[in-house]
């Protein structure tokens, strides 16, 4: 059996993953200090491969983008401003970071670009929140005087000549909010171990790339 | 105007309104501060006592898990916050996770010149920037196990070997974690430092709010600075106005105008809408 084909067998691309999810989970609740050197070891290990993965992406962004560009599919000029940005400011870096080229275009290009995307959405979230909080039915009613004194209460003056309103706002945050803050949470965390507990069953093969999921 | 076309007005107007009333009411405080008087959120207070119960020489992880566009929402609880920690002559070690973020670490030290002058802050000696280093949770997990196997280098590739840096090897060895964030690494930093006992804060952006209160509550952070109205809280407490004081005008015009829209809303709902439906039935 050839090399390739042994590191393709499911069964052990399952074994491997046990085992690297064991080498971490175990230390946590047993004091073994060799068990934790190599459970140390290869959360670094793994660290530096993600560092290198970067340089995978990078590789694979530009072939693509490249093919793209050649065959002028639709939006290859996108493309292209992404191929030559990317190597610009590879370049760029080159010449200090602190100064020159790389500095320029991070503090007079992507500070205010990033910064207006970010600004933009202030519009969207009020036009949204003024024409969505409608009193339709006893529930909106409910949700619409929760979120009007909240609303009310965030706005810093209210907060200055209005203290009466503090425990009420903050009355609402700390029971049915927090409430549902931890339900989120635990939700997902519950989530999130019963994913692992199916990936190391083999029940989610997607994580290894290879074959769908079995019910 | 008859009741029922200032009704239907009121019911169906044009988003753009909404944005050009917004803009007027943000843009003119902006550029004409009033100075509001503020309230201070109990929140803020306990986010103050945190931060200010540092000493000297301690040892703090101050991570920025946040891009050019969040910074602009906590940049005033990040400076004031920084600032606090310059006057208490602790050891500043500034991490990210987001390559923006890396530009980060200046803005703030700009505007911070005068304290790092005033308590003597050397580079190495007393601050480093370790530029970006939390891209995922293996190597935040690394940071918290092998400081000294994950960081050899600083963001300019000079060694930390002979910084305070070499003292630092597991969670243990921090005396806080002041972390600044629109979601990023945090969860990757609770995982393997605040659940591990490491001191941990938070300054998050308005919509992280809800989903990181229960760890204040569970007493896994210290504390919680919300977004930019606890930024402008803490710079009143600090007594250094900056952006975000500055903004609260802004902020309180935009909350108001928004409540009008809504009540204006919900009139028009009433007096149009449903009596559309109504007639339609």
């Amino acid at each position: 059996m050839k090399m390739a084909e042994i590191l393709k067998n499911r069964q052990l691309q399952i074994a491997v993953m046990a085992l690297a999810f064991l080498l971490v989970f175990v230390p946590y609740f047993i004091e073994v200090p060799a068990l934790e050197a190599a459970s140390t070891k290869l959360i670094t290990i793994t660290a530096i491969v993600n560092a290198v993965t970067l340089i995978l992406a990078l590789q694979s962004q530009v072939r693509r983008g490249l093919n793209i560009v050649q065959r002028r599919q639709t939006g290859w000029y996108f493309k292209a401003y992404m191929i030559i940005t990317m190597v610009l400011m590879v370049v760029f870096a080159f010449f200090g970071r602190e100064t020159g080229p790389y500095h320029w275009v991070m503090y007079a290009v992507v500070n205010p670009l990033s910064s207006v995307n970010y600004g933009i959405l202030a519009f969207y979230m009020a036009s949204t929140a003024a024409r969505a909080f409608r009193a339709r039915n006893t529930q909106a009613i409910l949700l619409l005087t929760t979120g009007f004194i909240v609303l009310l209460y965030q706005a810093p003056l209210t907060g200055a000549y209005a203290p009466w309103l503090e425990p009420i706002a903050l009355y609402f945050g700390d029971t049915f909010g927090m409430a549902a803050g931890r339900m989120f949470l635990i939700s997902v965390t519950v989530g999130a171990i019963v994913f692992g507990v199916r990936v190391l069953m083999g029940k989610e093969t997607s994580v290894l790339g290879v074959g769908k999921e079995e019910v | 105007m008859s009741d029922n076309s200032l009704m239907k007005t009121l019911a169906t107007y044009d988003r753009r309104w909404v944005y050009l009333v917004l803009f007027l009411v943000v843009v003119g405080p902006l550029l004409r501060p009033i100075g509001m008087p503020i309230s201070v959120s109990p929140d803020t207070k306990q986010y103050y006592e945190a931060i200010n119960s540092v000493e000297e020489g301690d040892k703090i992880l101050f991570t920025l898990n946040t891009e050019f566009s969040g910074y602009n929402e906590i940049q005033s609880g990040i400076v004031a916050t920084m600032r606090v920690f310059i006057e208490h002559n602790t050891k500043i070690c500034v991490a990210v996770g987001h390559p923006e973020a890396t530009g980060i670490p200046e803005l703030v030290f700009n505007q911070l010149r005068s304290e790092l002058d005033a308590n003597g802050y050397v580079y190495g000696e007393d601050y480093v920037i370790l530029g970006y280093v939390m891209p995922n949770e293996a190597s935040v997990a690394s940071m918290s196990q092998d400081f000294q196997g994950a960081i050899t280098q600083d963001w300019l590739g000079r060694s930390i070997d002979d910084t305070f840096l070499s003292e630092i090897h597991t969670w243990e060895d921090w005396d806080l974690i002041a972390d600044f964030t629109t979601g990023l690494a945090t969860t990757y930093l609770l995982n393997h430092f605040a659940l591990r006992g490491t001191p941990m804060t938070v300054n998050c952006i308005g919509v992280m709010i809800a989903s990181q209160k229960p760890y204040v509550d569970s007493g896994v952070y210290l504390a919680i600075l919300q977004s930019m109205r606890g930024g402008a809280e803490l710079e009143y407490l600090t007594g250094h106005p900056g952006p975000g004081l500055t903004a609260m005008d802004a902020f309180t015009f935009g909350h108001y105008m928004l409540l009008l829209f809504i009540i204006a809303g919900n009139i028009g709902y009433y007096g149009y809408t449903r009596q559309q439906k109504r007639g339609g039935e």
